[in-house]
């Protein structure tokens, strides 16, 4: 490989409601992505980049246009940045990362910033349409709606309610007590007006008075549609022996919908060099992979396999891991597969608690984990996101 | 001119009237240049009428046309000439009404929908729509996209996925018409009050989807709305499909994709998809059972011809069970004077309930008057002296001979002499019950299937002194009562009851041999059984499978030893009775069916553990298939059956077997018998007998034969 590619720095907005009633509504996607670039540069003194790399999923409305272009503008950087978006469902954010260290490592190019965007209080989910919603598309390669598919995992590995439910009361209370501890420290960039007064400046959604009798009231969220539309029947094509799919996700215990943005900048050591930049980690190692696309939310496993391998490591050579949870069961999954001390996953909460926003989630997570290890000592850190369409996604970072 | 289309003009008005030769106006090769010809006549009319000079406006295409079709590019020829004539109407500028006076089927009510105002009769015999679904194609006339542009998505997919028709009477309400009136004149002269008032190049002129500013009815094709509909109505399919029917699919995708299209673009996908499906295996077999041999069995071809009067007045119906009532209540409707007997009093309440249920519901359009009028005609009774002076008797009482005996003899004896005896029985030979009879030649059986009122198929059974008159008059009382006749020789579960067994018997068979039952019964529908064969063990009861098993041992040495029926006598053993006993294969909550019986398991063989599930369903489903077409083969081999079509029309209609493939005979042609001999060999080899295939069979393959040419 010609070069290596460094992580110099890592930041990300907070997450914000992604509701009408969020914090974050009435600031433009464009504004979140801006800012968080802004912040990059305030941390590092960047002025340019080579290329400005950011995964979006709902490409469309405020979010569509190549929007890494006009946000580059909009942060000051100078008018030779350009701008490309990525897309690959919830790895958007983390495939930017990726993108932007394979750039880099190439030699190709020298300096490149990463990050993600999602506004979904503002762009709604699905608004971009897509083949994936086509009859067609979903008789030819298998689909259904993701809580139906996490239920399904739930199901084939006998993930009860019980746990599900216990999953996410701890993710909410690792996300409380960072938060009081301050362990969200300097990655997070505070989201401001026009005036530059603080519109946010903490994860909005964790909460420290969530508990089990309240989580048990809340009805599985895809129950209707799966048993009464039928998308459960549908499974039986790759499931034919999943007589009863047991639906026990719901708001409560699935990853939030969230606003927020974050960026990344990836150099080459020479190039960090001359910007006089002292490297945080370097990317030891990546992978995408598909998985069978019904129960769409195992990439991880076969993700981290393959990253594992390309570094010569052991599931137990990572100090932290950051597993997506876009539902409680992936994480619950993720961690009897390969056997992780509980306390190494997600240590300081996860997407139940703080939210997903869609194609930036990677990204922060960068940030979060890079903060993490700083704070702890320790020097690895695996990322994992589950994806649709069956993929996974796995970046392993390694602090220098 | 091509015959059959004639204009005439009167004042700017022009008006096109469709008589083809014959009875009925069908769409056929000719049709696209008759229609073009008539439309170049009208040329400077300002408005155009399209009349039928038949009965019916159009019935819709010509099958012969497309069924001996093999070549998608030549059926997308044909699909698409016709579309462009009907888009040259519509977008011509002249405003065109027709006068649906009769039934507008398929093409016929397509060419409806083509035409910019509709007017319908009031009547309930009109009937309109789109079927094609029921015959494993879509519609090829560009139905599918001007129907959900006229009544919204929604309302439209509704209709074409289960080839709903609608009546005439209703036609406004379901927005198919824009308007109606009593009779054929007055509609005629409403659509002409239209035309004139409609001025050409204006927006009347136009289809709404050509209108600037066109908004869709109910849901925007674009959107969440959509996205959901669309969605649950592919999830809704598979459920009701398990996948075995790629036009439903199709009726769906196309749908989809036309709906965010410019209407001719819309139209070519329709058009694409159209010539895909009609040259299909699965279209052909389907139109070959579906239209071809179940309009032959309607008309009795090939059968004795029905008298015009058959002496059939008074009917009386033997056991007041779900069957017998159900009977009662049909030949009443038919016009029949009933008596429906049972020996047992709560039993003829209960009977009498179900007959006044059901003519409620089935004669709900009906007034109070008339529906008491034929509940009148059936009278309940346990005296054997009601009998007197019955035309017909049907025995509906238990399976057993020896009580069948001596109702047959009780009964008899009050009889006159030209009264006809028949057996309901679904098994036991006719020759052996008759011999209890003192006029064999006047005894039949007739065999109808459960609920009698839906399921449209009745197997007649010839004894062996069975005579051709008594056949003839039961085929009248077929007809009254509208059944789909097929008529066998006798044997031991004559045709239906064959094949249904061999079905039931391998499903438990394969579960007692360790194949996963959650697998069995969804490989069945995999494979396109309308319903799965445990679940139907549990209605039909373990207990009656298990008493059946055993009366088939005199018949079929060996039956009731198998694995499988061992496994039934089990499952009666530990009080799993049937669904109406709240347990079965499947256990049940307040009668609705749940998962498979946790305690099926230990009474099987190890549970079979590879190949990969999906694989195991295909293995199964095939398995599944295959036992029955040995049976069938068998019974066509024996003589029981004598024509492919009438083993194909009763299986599929009788028993369910699967549409998809047109019947077990249509199988094993489109799979090739040489193929289908080397399964049941190789079927035989590992699972026994039942899947041999008949000697007759293996010369039918020496010989190079297929069942249909």
């Amino acid at each position: 490989m010609p070069s290596e590619a460094y992580i110099y720095d890592a930041v990300r907005t907070p997450r914000g409601r992604g509701k009408s009633s969020g914090a974050l509504y009435t600031t433009r996607p464009i504004d979140l992505l801006t800012q968080a670039l802004v912040g990059l540069r305030g941390r590092t003194g960047i002025d340019r980049a080579d290329d400005v790399v950011i995964g979006c999923v709902t490409q469309t409305g405020e979010q569509g246009g190549c929007l890494a272009r006009f946000a580059a503008l909009q942060s000051g950087l100078d008018v030779d940045s350009p701008g490309v978006m990525v897309n690959r469902f919830c790895a958007s954010g983390l495939d930017a990362v990726n993108h932007a260290a394979v750039m880099v490592a190439s030699g190709h190019f020298d300096t490149v910033i990463a990050g993600g965007v999602e506004s979904m209080s503002r762009v709604e989910m699905g608004s971009d349409g897509g083949a994936i919603w086509d009859a067609r598309t979903q008789w030819a390669v298998g689909s259904v709606p993701q809580g139906v598919s996490a239920d399904l995992l739930a199901t084939l590995h006998g993930v009860s309610r019980a746990e599900v439910d216990a999953f996410a009361i701890e993710s909410h209370r690792r996300a409380c007590d960072a938060q009081a501890n301050g362990y969200f420290g300097k990655g997070l960039i505070p989201v401001r007006d026009e005036s530059g007064l603080v519109v946010l400046d903490r994860d909005e959604t964790p909460r420290a008075d969530t508990t089990m009798e309240a989580l048990a009231k809340l009805k599985p969220s895809f129950e209707v549609m799966g048993r009464q539309f039928g998308l459960d029947t549908l499974v039986r094509r790759a499931y034919p022996n999943v007589e009863r799919i047991d639906h026990i996700h719901h708001a409560g215990n699935s990853s939030g919908i969230v606003d927020g943005a974050a960026a990344v900048l990836i150099a080459s050591r020479a190039a960090g060099d001359a910007l006089g930049l002292r490297p945080r980690a370097r990317i030891r190692s990546m992978a995408v992979v598909g998985d069978e696309p019904f129960v769409m939310l195992t990439g991880p496993l076969p993700a981290t396999r393959k990253a594992l391998k390309k570094a010569g490591m052991g599931p137990h050579d990572i100090d932290h891991y950051e597993v997506n949870e876009a539902f409680a069961v992936v994480p619950i999954v993720f961690q009897r597969t390969f056997d992780i001390d509980p306390a190494r996953i997600n240590p300081i909460g996860g997407a139940i608690a703080l939210g997903h926003p869609l194609g930036a989630t990677g990204a922060m997570l960068v940030s979060v984990a890079l903060d993490n290890l700083e704070r702890t000592g320790g020097a690895t850190a695996l990322l994992t996101l589950c994806v649709g369409g069956g993929m996974g996604i796995a970046t392993i970072l390694e602090r220098v | 001119m091509a015959t059959g289309f004639e204009v005439s003009r009167e004042g700017s008005l022009a008006t096109i009237t469709i008589q083809l030769p014959g009875k009925v106006n069908k769409i056929n090769a000719e049709f696209g240049r008759g229609l073009a010809d008539a439309w170049a006549q009208t040329a400077g009319a300002t408005g155009v009428l399209v009349v039928s000079g038949h009965k019916d406006f159009c019935v819709g295409a010509d099958l012969d046309m497309i069924h001996a079709q093999t070549d998608p590019a030549a059926v997308l020829e044909l699909v698409r000439s016709l579309d462009q004539l009907l888009r040259m109407i519509e977008t011509s500028g002249v405003p065109v009404a027709c006068v649906l006076a009769g039934s507008a089927l398929g093409g016929g009510f397509e060419l409806a929908l083509a035409c910019h105002h509709r007017v319908v009769v009031d009547d309930p015999r009109v009937t309109l729509g789109l079927p094609e679904i029921n015959l494993g194609v879509i519609p090829g006339a560009g139905g599918t996209q001007r129907l959900p542009r006229v009544i919204g998505i929604q309302a439209a997919l509704d209709l074409l996925l289960q080839g709903k028709l609608v009546r005439g009477n209703k036609a406004v309400a379901a927005g198919l018409a824009h308007q109606s009136a009593r009779t054929a004149e007055d509609a005629v002269l409403l659509a002409k009050a239209w035309l004139e008032q409609a001025k050409p190049r204006s927006d009347a002129a136009k289809q709404p989807w050509d209108r600037s500013g066109y908004v869709w009815p109910g849901i925007s094709p674009q959107g969440a709305d959509a996205r959901n509909t669309f969605m649950a109505a592919s999830a809704m399919i598979y459920k009701k499909t398990a996948g075995a029917f790629p036009a439903a699919e199709a009726m769906l995708s196309v749908v989809q994709e036309g709906s965010r299209l410019a209407f001719d673009g819309a139209v070519d996908v329709e058009a694409r998809a159209f010539a895909r499906l009609a040259t299909s295996g699965q279209a052909k077999d389907m139109m070959r059972t579906f239209w071809y041999h179940r309009t032959a069995a309607e008309r009795h071809e090939g059968l004795p011809p029905a008298p015009r009067d058959a002496g059939i007045r008074k009917v009386a119906v033997l056991g007041a069970g779900m069957m017998g009532a159900g009977l009662a209540g049909i030949c009443a409707q038919a016009g029949y004077e009933v008596v429906l007997r049972d020996v047992a009093a709560p039993a003829l309440e209960a009977g009498m309930a179900h007959v006044v249920k059901g003519i409620g519901e089935r004669l709900k359009h009906k007034s109070p008057e008339e529906r008491s009028v034929v509940i009148s005609r059936v009278k309940a009774s346990s005296d054997i002296a009601d009998l007197d002076g019955t035309d017909l008797v049907i025995e509906a009482v238990f399976e057993n001979a020896e009580l069948k005996h001596r109702v047959i003899r009780e009964v008899e004896a009050r009889l006159g002499p030209s009264a006809i005896f028949a057996s309901n029985t679904s098994a036991l030979p006719i020759t052996g019950l008759a011999e209890a009879s003192v006029r064999p030649e006047q005894f039949i059986g007739l065999h109808f299937f459960s609920p009698v009122e839906q399921m449209p198929l009745l197997e007649i059974i010839r004894g062996a002194k069975t005579s051709e008159q008594t056949i003839a008059r039961c085929l009248a009382f077929t007809r009254a009562i509208q059944k789909l006749p097929i008529l066998v020789n006798d044997g031991y579960g004559f045709f239906t009851t064959r094949v249904f067994s061999a079905y039931i018997l391998e499903g438990a068979q394969c579960v007692a041999e360790g194949w996963d039952p959650v697998l069995v019964d969804w490989a069945a529908r995999v494979a396109g059984m309308v319903v799965p064969p445990l679940q139907v063990f549990d209605e039909v009861t373990l207990r009656l499978g298990d008493h059946a098993l055993s009366q088939a041992e005199a018949y079929r040495p060996g039956i009731a030893g198998l694995p499988g029926a061992q496994l039934v006598k089990a499952l009666v053993g530990a009080g799993r009775i049937g669904r109406a006993h709240g347990a079965g294969f499947y256990e049940y909550v307040d009668g609705r069916r749940g998962g498979i019986w946790s305690g099926v398991a230990a009474l099987c063989a190890p549970r079979v553990s590879t190949p990969a599930p999906v694989e195991q369903v295909r293995m199964l489903g095939e398995r599944l298939l295959l036992a029955q077409v040995a049976e069938t083969l068998r019974a066509w081999d024996e003589g029981i059956v004598t024509r492919p079509q009438d083993a194909d029309v009763g299986a599929v209609f009788g028993i369910g077997f699967a549409p998809n493939t047109g019947g077990p005979l249509a199988y094993v042609d489109r799979r090739g018998a040489a193929e289908v001999l080397d399964r049941l060999q190789s079927l035989a080899a590992g699972h026994g007998a039942r899947f041999a295939p008949a000697p007759g069979f293996v010369k039918f393959v020496e010989a190079g034969r297929r069942f249909y040419a």
